[in-house]
């Protein structure tokens, strides 16, 4: 009961604000769908409480599909795991819809914001709530819907239109393979249901299946798809390129959808699906291998961009990549850790660029910025708290889980897990640089804007303060709180992830030698130093270094090229592609012959079949008799012969 | 054997009912008549349907063994009612606007429904006879009903004419099977049938009986509307008034369809091989011509007779699967193609210029601006009788076809997919009238509040069906499990 | 011997007549033709011992639906002859369709056969222990085909409702008794004394006051328009 509570009150508030929006007002909209989103985060919060150790349980809903034997129903599975999503999710998406009342007062269309931010919240729920592969997929393609609405927001402009059109685009192919991985848990498991699932994976383990002539790990294979499909969402390196275009949705959107929540997804399944994963060391190696590549790269964009929200937005794709080689290793709890401080610290950052932004009249260009800090003091500190969360400055929640995540790489014998130790804490002097960066171009030196905007720059009202400051208290507290989630003996989460047997990376990673223990902690001093020296000390150093290493840094700066890589491989190439097919296949042969011809012959037989309707009761008599005739003899002669 | 009428009592409910209505209507006031006469008949048949959900669902005969009830029947009689109810209620305000509200419109509507009823309850062909005339004579009047209007007096005497034909080669064929077996019980028959088929090859079955079946299934088809019984049905759904229309294409169809399934797979359940061939004809052949001759059609009510033609052949494909899984199928087709098609026709009556009802689909244009509400309505309806996921009607398909690949007749599902392509162009046809071409004159903005209530309700209910499909589908499953056994 | 004959003569006699019937140029000796028709059906129902169905057919469909077509035939002006060109123009198709059903049908009687169990599941028209046919019939009309026989009914009653439904109209000229009109009306029930023993033409005839005449109605003039 509480569970179906928690996940439906928003579907309500989105039913309500959307629906009647017209009828009670943004004022109503936005009491309705707030209040309906603290129960939920209350529920939540006594959920988490006390789901935590607990087995899994399944709260039956609906009975939906029954087609032989697929079977699904609609039905809620809480666990711990499920139980720490919930409450992240409700708890983050609780006080963005807060913020967003303060930040999005002056939108024409408040009800229809408040609406989708309630959905998402509904689906998210239903994701992280699901009992089988096909619930997830419903979440996983409702989140993609809310998100795709909540980018394209303001759809008067046409770059919030492109951004929108391209993160639904990128995300098909990544369900492309998610959908032939739930299709191949069915084709193998014979059903979509998660404990029929995890009971039957260890007795798949090193079968065989044969693709395409040859034979591959059945578990590879399956891990291998819904791997794809977490990548798209998760935004991992080859499907990322979506992730920082969003950021043309509003900055509440980017905060709930593209940094604490959505993305979080793949990580999510792959935790989910740990019994699977767990028996398929190929595809863990793969994801190691991703998630490292994908947590250097974001970070090395990172440092070289100047949008306040593209910089956020490239640290919360190397950041996931944390979270998926911590899954990779076999740490999934690591990365369920990391996860979750950082759904707080991301928040955070994200709604304090906003309150930034908020202040800045709308500028978002780091360059036009610098020197407020006095101006916008709880912003500021606000800002500072996020920081220190991310870059892990000891204490802080960041501290902790990126600790956590690089012992477990070192301590771990997956074939990639050295690989992304060193890419890890190189990874991390970046983020330290880049937000080191972040807050000095922002917040300190000369004031770049013009004079107009620094006379309006101002303080944030409480409405949008106050979540800032619950969200710090998470950033600064979280990490302590949730120790439990890294007990070797995994008892917080009573079977929900899974271990293998020969897996003890859990408890292998509170045995590191000391000097991999504090390379996060230098990594971290040496990037804010540096970043000190670059921005404070010697601003004119940056400049200087640009150009010492012009390729790299317009590799860096033009994000590896991968936008113009996809545009000229695939969006020209299937554009030629489809030109040549469109002129030569479809209009030179299939029309003139298919179509067209059809479309004639169909019209054709569509007039005689009307022609047939005389309207004389005796032709329709007489039709009748005929009728019967044929029908007995077609009897008479093909049935009897 | 005891004289026990608690099977019956939904049917004796409503006989009582329809009979008290009858004084009720004739003593009321002329003026109210029709409006107390409705009301009370949308409760009787409710409170029917609640009697058949409480009922006991387990076979049980009555009246000299001509009556059983069942689940399956109990699916079906719970369908019709409800169909019918919304028919008696969708017509309330297209009668008065005409000036022909009367009370009998209910009341035939009510005898009609009671003669559907024991139509799906029948168990000898007798029943079956007497409970198909029952239903028929007052939709042969409720055609006509508009009496001064020469286009509704021609489709009343049309159905009246071909039906009298269609119930003579059904009597006919009765006559056969009756000389053969000697009986008209369906129980013995399917004994003697059985035990026919244990003892002689198939091709040595009696050729009576099996050609008395023929004719019992054109019968059966003329009340379908499957082709080539069809020829009546655009006349009459064009000329006849709009929910009149309406309940034709529903409660008739599914009763027909109904009764059909239950001739054919108890009496007859042995001989599959003998009529799955011509059941598979009259599919194809339904199929075809509901997917060609509809794309001619001007006239929105024409097009629905003909994509009910359409309909009936993929609900058919079901019926030739001979299987409990095609029952199955057929019956969560009907379910569905009876929301649907109320709710297309709740539409229809929605669109008036200038007090008048419109009926040409190029009257359409413009629908989504100004009525936004009943164009996606329509929309929604349009795509769920094309078979488009997710609505109800692609699960309808889904499952027929499903259920022929596994009979065997891969062919005949492929065949059904095909078809079904080419019906979805008449369907989107009238989307991109209602979206894309520009408005002549306005509609009017008064509407009728049960119109718009039934209108929205089975809308929503086509469009998430996804959501919750378990109780129709193990409603549907028990009910064919009752019939199959 | 006998009984076969007779069997032979009034079925030929019968499908010559339903021949005719289709056939006859004039409607009248189309109706004649049935009725005729209907005799040799009876004839039969009397040889197989149904002698009470015989008699309903005759006083039934000769008595009454056959004189009943009469009247219609003869006083609606149906102009047969141009309804007989659409009969002659589908003539020959109708007749290959007809062929290949009867010969089919031949087919079918010539490979007929009984179910084992038909003869005894069969009702049979004649009881062993002398009751009478109406009888026998009556006891089964009343128990095992009640249901029928009950919607059989039904069916008579819907058809009554069917035919007021589309024939019976309210013409507004038409006087009819309106009897809360009638009761209601002012001063229409009064007591009188009558005086013992005189006739009509010292008391007259009472009539009730006639309603006041309605007033012309008060054009208004003030608008001042045109006169």
């Amino acid at each position: 009961m509480l569970h179906t509570v928690l996940v439906f009150a928003p579907l309500v508030g989105a039913i309500v604000a959307g629906l009647f929006g017209r009828a009670i007002g943004d004022r109503g909209a936005q009491i309705v769908t707030c209040g309906l989103m603290v129960l939920s985060a209350l529920l939540a919060t006594v959920g988490l409480f006390a789901n935590v150790g607990e087995p899994a349980r399944t709260v039956p809903l609906l009975e939906w599909i029954y087609v032989g034997s697929f079977q699904a129903d609609w039905a809620l599975r809480v666990d711990p795991l499920s139980s720490v999503m919930m409450f992240v999710v409700s708890f983050c998406s609780c006080w963005i819809h807060i913020y967003s009342v303060g930040y999005m007062a002056h939108d024409k269309s408040i009800p229809r914001f408040m609406a989708y931010l309630s959905l998402f919240t509904f689906f998210m729920l239903m994701l992280v709530t699901s009992d089988n592969l096909l619930q997830l997929f419903f979440g996983w393609e409702g989140v993609g819907l809310a998100s795709y609405l909540l980018i394209g927001f303001w759809y008067t402009r046409p770059s919030a239109c492109a951004a929108a059109i391209k993160a639904f685009i990128v995300n098909r192919v990544g369900d492309f393979g998610f959908v032939l991985g739930i299709a191949g848990v069915f084709l193998v498991f014979d059903t979509i249901q998660y404990d029929t699932i995890f009971r039957g994976a260890a007795g798949m383990a090193n079968s065989t299946i044969v693709l395409f002539g040859t034979s591959w790990d059945t578990l590879d294979v399956l891990a291998f798809l819904l791997f794809i499909g977490a990548m798209g969402k998760s935004a991992q390196l080859g499907l990322h390129t979506w992730l920082p275009d969003a950021m043309e949705g509003p900055t509440p959107v980017s905060a709930l959808i593209h940094a604490a929540t959505m993305v979080t997804a793949g990580v999510f399944l792959v935790a989910r699906m740990s019994p699977l994963f767990e028996y398929a060391p190929d595809a863990l190696a793969f994801v190691t291998f991703i998630g490292a590549s994908t947590a250097l790269f974001a970070a090395t964009i990172g440092l070289t961009q100047f949008d306040i929200k593209r910089v956020i937005a490239y640290s919360t794709c190397s950041q996931l990549g944390y979270m998926f080689f911590a899954c990779g290793v076999g740490a999934y709890a690591a990365g369920i850790f990391h996860l979750y401080t950082h759904a707080f610290f991301k928040a955070l950052l994200f709604l304090g660029a906003g309150s930034v932004i908020h202040a800045m009249s709308d500028e978002q260009d780091m360059r036009r910025m610098g020197g407020i800090w006095r101006l916008v003091p709880v912003t500021y500190a606000m800002m500072w708290i996020g920081t220190l969360a991310l870059i892990g400055f000891p204490g802080f929640a960041g501290f902790f889980s990126k600790d956590a995540v690089l012992e477990a790489a070192w301590a771990s014998h997956n074939a990639f897990a050295h690989y992304a130790f060193w890419l890890g804490v190189t990874a991390a002097v970046l983020t330290a640089f880049y937000s080191g960066r972040l807050i000095w171009m922002t917040f300190h030196g000369e004031p770049r804007a013009d004079h107009e905007t620094m006379h309006h720059v101002h303080e944030s009202p409480p409405v949008m303060t106050i979540p800032l400051g619950v969200l710090a208290v998470g950033a600064i507290f979280a990490g302590w709180l949730g120790l439990g989630m890294l007990d070797a003996e995994g008892q917080f989460w009573a079977g929900s992830i899974f271990t293998g047997p020969d897996n003890h990376v859990m408890h292998d990673m509170h045995e590191v030698p000391f000097w991999v223990k504090a390379a996060p902690f230098v990594a971290m001093a040496l990037g804010l130093g540096l970043s000190y020296v670059f921005y404070i000390l010697a601003p004119d150093l940056p400049a200087r270094v640009a150009s010492a290493f012009r390729p790299l840094h317009s590799l860096f700066y033009n994000k590896w090229y991968f936008d113009e890589l996809y545009d000229l491989v695939f969006v020209r190439g299937a554009k030629a592609l489809g030109v040549a097919f469109w002129r030569g296949g479809d209009q030179g042969v299939i029309d003139r012959f298919g179509p067209d011809g059809v479309a004639l012959s169909t019209l054709a037989a569509a007039r005689r079949a009307v022609r047939i309707q005389t309207g004389y009761v005796y032709h329709y008599a007489f039709a009748m008799l005929i009728g019967v005739a044929a029908l007995v003899t077609w009897y008479l002669v093909f049935v009897r012969g | 054997m005891g004289f026990d009428l608690t099977p019956v009592l939904p049917e004796l409910f409503l006989l009582v009912a329809g009979l008290v209505l009858l004084v009720v209507g004739v003593l009321t006031r002329e003026g109210e008549a029709a409006r107390v006469v409705a009301t009370l008949s949308v409760l009787a048949l409710v409170i029917g349907s609640i009697i058949i959900a409480a009922s006991d669902k387990s076979p049980q005969l009555a009246l000299g063994g001509h009556y059983v009830a069942d689940g399956f029947s109990a699916f079906l009689k719970i369908l019709l009612f409800v169909g019918a109810a919304l028919a008696i209620l969708l017509a309330q305000g297209f009668l008065h606007d005409r000036r022909i509200a009367r009370f009998e419109y209910s009341l035939l509507v009510l005898f009609s429904t009671l003669g559907m009823s024991m139509m799906v309850s029948a168990n000898s062909f007798l029943a079956l006879y007497m409970g198909l005339e029952l239903s028929a004579l007052p939709l042969y009047v409720l055609a006509a009903f508009d009496r001064d209007n020469l286009r509704s007096t021609e489709a009343g005497l049309k159905y009246f004419v071909l039906g009298a034909l269609a119930s003579g080669m059904l009597l006919y064929g009765c006559s056969l099977v009756y000389g053969f077996a000697g009986t008209l019980s369906f129980d013995v028959l399917a004994d003697a049938f059985g035990a026919a088929t244990a003892e002689r090859p198939p091709a040595l079955l009696p050729l009576g009986a099996v050609v008395g079946l023929v004719f019992i299934i054109a019968g059966l088809a003329f009340k379908l509307a499957a082709v080539p019984f069809h020829m009546w049905t655009p006349d009459v759904y064009e000329g006849s008034p709009t929910p009149v229309t309406a309940f034709l294409a529903t409660a008739s169809k599914v009763a027909a369809a109904g009764l059909a399934v239950r001739v054919l797979m108890h009496p007859f359940g042995e001989w599959t091989a003998q009529w799955q061939q011509v059941v598979v004809l009259i599919s194809i052949a339904s199929m075809l011509l509901g997917a060609f001759a509809a794309i001619g059609q001007a006239n929105i009510k024409r097009l629905m007779a003909y994509s009910g033609i359409g309909h009936i052949g993929y609900a058919l494909v079901g019926v030739a699967a001979g299987s409990e899984r095609g029952v199955y199928a057929v019956l969560v087709y009907l379910a569905i193609y009876l929301v649907m098609t109320l709710g297309t026709f709740g539409c229809i009556l929605l669109m008036r210029r200038q007090g008048q009802y419109v009926e040409q689909i190029s009257d359409l244009a413009g629908l989504s601006r100004q009525r936004p509400m009943a164009a996606a309505a329509l929309g929604v309806f349009m795509f769920s009788q094309a078979g488009i996921p997710p609505l109800a009607g692609f699960f309808g398909k889904l499952l027929v076809f499903l259920a022929a690949v596994e009979a065997g007749l891969t062919w005949l599902a492929v065949l059904g997919v095909l078809s079904s392509c080419v019906a979805a162009f008449y369907y989107l046809r009238i989307v991109k009238v209602m979206y894309f071409d520009e408005a002549a004159e306005p509609f009017d903005t008064a509407v009728h509040p049960a119109v718009t209530g039934i209108t929205a309700i089975t809308a929503l209910a086509t469009l998430f069906f996804i959501v919750w499909p378990g109780p129709l589908l193990r409603a549907a499953g028990a009910a064919a499990a009752a019939l199959v056994r | 011997m006998i009984a076969g004959l007779a069997f032979y003569l009034f079925a030929g006699i019968l499908i010559a007549s339903a021949v005719m019937v289709v056939t006859s140029r004039n409607p009248v000796h189309g109706v004649l033709f049935l009725i005729l028709a209907f005799f040799n059906a009876a004839a039969l129902f009397l040889i197989a011992g149904a002698e009470f169905l015989a008699m309903i057919l005759v006083i039934v469909y000769v008595g009454a639906v056959a004189v009943l077509f009469l009247f219609v035939v003869m006083m609606l002006d149906i102009d047969f002859a141009r309804l007989r060109e659409g009969f002659r123009r589908n003539a020959p198709l109708g007749l290959v369709i007809g062929g290949i059903l009867l010969i089919e049908l031949l087919l079918v009687a010539a490979a007929w056969r009984f179910a084992p169990e038909a003869a005894a599941l069969r009702l049979q028209p004649v009881q062993p222990d002398g009751v009478t046919n109406t009888e026998a019939l009556g006891r089964v009309l009343y128990t095992d085909y009640v249901y029928a026989f009950q919607i059989a009914g039904l069916i008579l009653l819907v058809a009554m409702i069917g035919a007021i439904v589309l024939t019976l109209r309210d013409r507004p000229t038409a006087k009819r008794q309106d009897v809360a009109a009638q009761i209601a009306r002012s001063g229409s029930v009064v007591t009188r004394r009558v005086p013992i023993g005189a006739g009509l033409a010292e008391t007259g005839i009472a009539r009730p006051p006639l309603p006041e005449a309605p007033k012309p109605k008060q054009v208004e003039h003030q608008g001042g328009g045109h006169h």
